[in-house]
C-alpha cells in the first residue's frame, strides 16, 4: 500500500476534471477512501491479533493498591516503609528518586556542556584539545559502562566506612557514599518549631522576587536613559542583605549538621547528608555522558554564529570573557535550546539505567512490583505514562525558557 | 613582495614553530596560567592512567577470560564461522573504502593500533597464535579488497556503476550472509550468540531493521491521509516516549505472548522497532527539508506517486539524513549493552560481569569495565570516522 508523499492534492492543470466520465476506480476521492479503508483494516487486524494474544481478562490496576511488602532504599525527605504502604506509594517514592537524579544530572550536564563546549573553541591549543578528548571519549562509550565504572570505582576504590577518607573536617568519603554537611531546621533564638524554617524560605523567595523586579526596572531604565543603573549589583545587594536580615530576625532557624560516623553493630553515617554511591554513580555517569553531547551542541551553535558578531564585539572593545558572556552565548542559546531539550529528554529516559546499579528509581521499583505481582502490561503502561509526563514537564519548562530567550529586546 | 601570510610561511620552520607555540599556548600572562593549569590537570590524569594501566591493574581478568568476553557460549569447534564472518566483513569494509573513499595515514595508524591491541591481547597468556594469524588474515582481506577497488577509475562509466552496484549490494547483503554463515548447519543455536559477538549482531540488526521500518513510517507520517499519518505519529511518539530499557522489559514479559520466539529474536525485534521510530524522525526531517520543487518536478514529468517517492524523494531524503542516522547507529551500538540489564542475555558487558563474578577476579571490576569501554569506544569511533567519509563522498551539505 503506497502512502502519499507530503504534496497536497493539487488539481492537475489541464487534466480531466473529476467528473462522471472518469471511472469510479480512478477517482481521487475513491482511491483515498480505498487506501485508507485497506490501511484501517490491516491495522485493525494487527491490533485484534495483539489484543487476542495478550489475554487481557485480568487487566486492571487494582493490584497497585495492595501492600507493597518490599523495601525501597534511597529515600530522601520522605521515609516510608513498604509494609503498610501500598505499591503505588512505593512507586511514587521511585518517581521521586528518578526526579532527583534527572534534576541534578540536567543541571550538572548543562554546566559541563557549556564549559567544555566553550573550551573546545578556546584559542588555547591545549585546552581545546583536552575538551575534544573529553567529548570523544565520553560520547563514544556506552552510558551503562560509564555508570557501572563509576560505581565500581566507588565500590573498589573507596575505603570502608570505618576508615572513611576525611575531607577537611566536615565530610567523609567511603564505599557507603559521600557524607556532607547539610542544613536542617533549628529551634534558633525563639525556640521555634520546625515549620518556622518554612516562613524563612517563603520570605527568601519573596525577597528574590523583589530583587528580580528591581533588576528588571533598572535594566529598563538603563535602556531608556543610557545611564548605567547597575541592575545586577542592586539585585544582588537587595537579595543578600534581605536574606541575611530576615535570617537573623527570625532567630537563625537553620543550622548546618556535620556528618558523624556511628560505630556500632552496623557502622553508619549519622546526621548530615549521605550521597549514596548508587545515586552518585548514576548522576556522575549521566552528567559526563550528556555533558559531552551538550558540549557538541554548544560548540555547534557558537560556530553557527555569524563571524560579524565576534568582530563587532571586538570592535566595541569587549574582552574575550565579555564577548562570550554578553554577545555570543546569549545568541547561541536560542539556537541550542531545541537540541539541548532533546538531551534533557534523553537524561530522563536514560535515568532508567538506575536498574544497573540498583538505585531504586521508578523503573526499578516498577520492576520489583512486576516481579511480585505480575501484571507486566499494566506496569509497562504505568512506566511509559510516567516517563511521558516527566518529558512533558521538561518540554514545557524548556519551551517557556525558549520563549523568553527568543524574545529579542532591541 | 609577497603577501604577509606567504611571507610568514617562508620563514624557517623553527621560527614558525616557536610562534605557533607562543600564539596557541602562551599568548599572555592569563593564557600561560590557563595552559599551566590545563597541563597540570592533563598531567595528573595521564599519571593516574599510566599508574593504573601498567602498575595498579590486574589485566588477567581480561586475558584469562578472552573467549568468554569475545564469544561466550559460542561453541569453540565452530569458531571458524566467526573468523570467516570477520574476514568477510573486513574485506567488505576494504571494498567500500576503495570504492567511495581512500585510506589516509591516520586510518593506517588506527588499523595498526587496533590490530596491535588485539594481537597483544591474544598473545598475552599464550595459546592463541592461530587466532592472531586469523585476525591478520582478516586485516589482509581488508587491504586486499581496498587495493582491488582503489585502482579502478572513479569517473562515471558503466564499469563504475557496476562496481558501485556490486559493492553496495554486498554491503546490504552482508548481514544476512553473516547470519547464515553463523547459524545455518553445524550445531550453533541462536542462543550461542554471546559476548562481543552478540553486540556485533544486535547492532546491525537494529540499524538495518530500524531503517527498513523508519522509511515507511516517515512517509506515512508525512502522508495527507489522516488515518495513516495519525497512526504513524502515534507509533513514533509512543516508542520514543519510553526508554529502551522499558521496551526490553516488553520483550521479556509481554512480547512472548505476541510473537513468541527466542529471547534474542525478541530483543532484535525490539531493537529494530525502537530504532525505527528514531530513524523515521530523521527521515521525516529530511523530507521536510527537501525543496517543494522536487515534488512538483516529479509530478510535472508525469511520475506516479510511488515512482516519485522511490526515484526522486527518497534518494535525496536518505542522503540528507545520513549524519543523524549514523548518530543513531552509534547510539544503538552503545545501547546493545542494555540487553544485559534486564534480559538474561549476556553481551560484552554482561560477560564482563560474569568474569568479575569469578572468585579470583572479584577485585578487578574497574579493569573489566575499562576494557569494555575501550572496545566500545574503538567501534563507535570507527563508525563516526566512516560516517564523516560517507558524508564527504556523498556530498552531504553541498549543492
Amino acid at each position: 500500500m503506497s502512502a502519499q508523499a507530503p504534496a497536497p492534492p493539487s488539481p492537475s492543470p489541464g487534466g480531466p476534471a473529476p467528473s462522471e466520465s472518469v471511472p469510479l476506480f480512478y477517482r481521487r476521492g475513491f482511491r483515498r477512501l480505498l487506501q485508507q479503508g485497506l490501511y484501517v483494516a490491516a491495522t485493525g487486524l494487527l491490533f485484534w491479533y495483539i489484543y487476542d494474544a495478550l489475554n487481557l481478562r485480568e487487566f486492571g490496576f487494582g493490584f497497585l493498591s495492595d501492600p507493597a511488602a518490599f523495601k525501597v532504599a534511597n529515600q530522601w525527605l520522605i521515609d516510608i516503609d513498604g509494609v503498610t504502604n501500598s505499591r503505588i506509594n512505593m512507586y511514587l517514592v521511585g518517581v521521586w528518586a528518578s526526579l532527583r537524579v534527572v534534576f541534578v544530572a540536567i543541571l550538572l550536564s548543562t554546566v559541563v556542556g557549556i564549559v567544555v563546549g566553550v573550551s573546545r573553541l578556546s584559542s588555547n591549543w591545549l585546552v581545546a584539545r583536552m575538551a575534544m578528548l573529553y567529548v570523544e571519549v565520553f560520547r563514544n562509550t556506552p552510558l551503562l559502562v560509564q555508570v557501572v565504572l563509576v560505581y565500581a570505582i566507588f565500590l573498589v576504590g573507596a575505603p570502608l566506612i570505618q576508615n572513611s577518607q576525611e575531607i577537611g573536617d566536615f565530610a567523609f568519603i567511603s564505599n557507603r557514599g559521600v557524607a556532607i554537611p547539610w542544613p536542617v531546621p533549628d529551634a534558633g533564638w525563639w525556640g521555634a518549631p520546625d515549620w518556622f524554617v518554612g516562613v524563612w524560605v517563603a520570605l527568601f523567595i519573596a525577597i528574590g522576587a523583589i530583587a528580580m523586579t528591581v533588576r528588571r526596572r533598572r535594566q529598563d531604565r538603563e535602556r531608556e536613559t543610557g545611564q548605567p543603573q547597575y541592575a545586577n549589583r542592586w539585585a544582588f545587594g537587595i537579595f543578600a542583605i534581605g536574606a541575611l536580615v530576615t535570617f537573623i530576625v527570625l532567630g537563625l532557624p537553620v543550622s548546618i549538621d556535620k556528618p558523624i560516623i556511628e560505630v556500632g553493630t552496623t557502622t553508619r553515617y549519622l546526621e548530615g547528608m549521605v550521597i549514596r554511591p548508587e545515586f552518585a554513580a548514576l548522576t556522575i555517569g549521566l552528567t559526563l555522558y550528556t555533558g559531552a553531547f551538550n558540549a557538541e551542541i554548544v560548540r555547534g551553535s557558537i560556530q553557527a554564529m555569524p563571524r560579524g558578531q565576534t568582530e563587532a564585539a571586538n570592535a566595541v572593545g569587549l574582552s574575550a570573557y565579555q564577548r562570550m558572556t554578553l554577545v555570543i552565548l546569549p545568541q547561541a542559546l536560542r539556537q541550542m535550546i531545541p537540541s539541548i531539550t532533546n538531551q534533557y529528554l534523553n537524561v530522563n529516559k536514560n535515568s532508567s539505567l538506575a536498574y544497573a546499579v540498583l538505585y531504586d528509581d521508578l523503573f526499578r521499583v516498577a520492576g520489583i512490583i512486576q516481579n511480585k505481582a505480575g501484571h507486566a502490561l499494566e506496569m509497562f503502561f504505568v512506566i511509559i505514562v510516567t516517563y511521558m509526563l516527566i518529558s512533558l514537564v521538561i518540554s514545557a519548562v524548556m519551551n517557556f525558557i525558549n520563549a523568553r530567550v527568543t524574545r529579542v529586546g532591541v | 613582495m609577497l603577501p604577509p601570510h606567504r611571507e610568514r610561511a617562508r620563514r624557517p620552520r623553527s621560527v614558525r614553530a616557536r610562534e605557533w607555540v607562543r600564539r596557541n599556548l602562551f599568548p599572555s600572562a592569563r593564557g600561560t596560567l590557563l595552559t599551566a593549569l590545563a597541563a597540570a590537570v592533563l598531567g595528573g590524569i595521564t599519571y593516574g592512567l599510566i599508574e593504573f594501566i601498567f602498575f595498579g591493574a590486574n589485566w588477567e581478568v581480561i586475558t584469562h577470560n578472552r573467549w568468554l568476553l569475545f564469544a561466550g557460549g559460542f561453541p569453540r569447534e565452530e569458531a571458524w564461522r566467526l573468523w570467516v564472518s570477520i574476514a568477510l566483513v573486513f574485506s567488505l569494509i576494504g571494498l567500500a573504502y576503495g570504492t567511495w573513499s581512500s585510506l589516509g595515514r591516520r586510518d593506517h595508524l588506527f588499523v595498526l593500533l587496533v590490530g596491535g591491541f588485539v594481537i597483544f591481547l591474544m598473545a598475552h597468556g599464550g595459546a592463541a597464535v592461530w587466532s592472531s594469524v586469523y585476525f591478520l588474515i582478516a586485516v589482509g582481506c581488508m587491504y586486499l579488497g581496498y587495493l582491488l577497488t582503489y585502482q579502478l577509475p572513479r569517473a562515471t562509466s558503466s564499469l563504475r556503476t557496476l562496481q558501485v552496484r556490486v559493492v553496495g549490494g554486498l554491503l546490504i547483503l552482508a548481514l544476512p550472509i553473516v547470519l547464515v554463515l553463523l547459524l545455518v548447519g553445524g550445531n550453533v543455536g541462536i542462543r550461542d550468540l554471546d559476548g562481543f559477538v552478540l553486540n556485533l549482531i544486535l547492532a546491525p540488526v537494529g540499524i538495518v531493521g530500524g531503517i527498513l521500518i523508519g522509511i515507511p513510517l516517515a512517509v506515512g507520517r508525512a502522508s495527507n491521509l489522516k488515518t495513516i499519518s495519525w497512526t504513524c505519529t502515534a507509533y513514533i511518539e509512543i516508542v520514543r516516549g519510553a526508554p529502551l530499557l522499558g521496551w526490553l522489559f516488553v520483550a521479556l514479559f509481554i512480547l512472548d505472548d505476541i510473537i513468541g520466539g527466542d529471547l534474542i529474536i525478541r530483543a532484535m525485534v525490539v531493537m529494530a522497532v525502537f530504532t525505527g521510530a528514531y530513524m523515521a524522525e530523521y527521515i521525516r526531517g529530511a523530507l521536510q527539508a527537501l525543496p517543494r520543487g522536487q515534488y512538483e518536478a516529479g509530478q510535472a514529468v508525469g511520475l506516479s506517486q510511488w515512482q516519485r517517492t522511490r526515484l526522486i524523494i527518497m534518494p535525496q531524503a536518505l542522503r540528507i539524513s545520513i549524519p543523524p542516522m549514523v548518530g543513531q547507529a552509534i547510539s544503538i551500538w552503545k545501547d546493545t549493552t542494555l540487553v544485559t540489564v534486564i534480559l538474561p542475555l549476556r553481551e560484552l558487558k554482561g560477560n564482563a560481569d560474569s568474569a568479575i563474578s569469578q572468585f579470583e577476579f572479584t577485585p578487578d571490576r574497574i579493569e573489566a569495565y575499562v576494557f569494555v569501554a575501550v572496545i566500545f569506544w574503538i567501534v563507535a569511533f570507527m563508525m563516526s570516522r566512516i560516517s564523516q567519509r560517507v558524508e564527504r563522498a556523498q556530498g552531504v551539505g553541498e549543492r
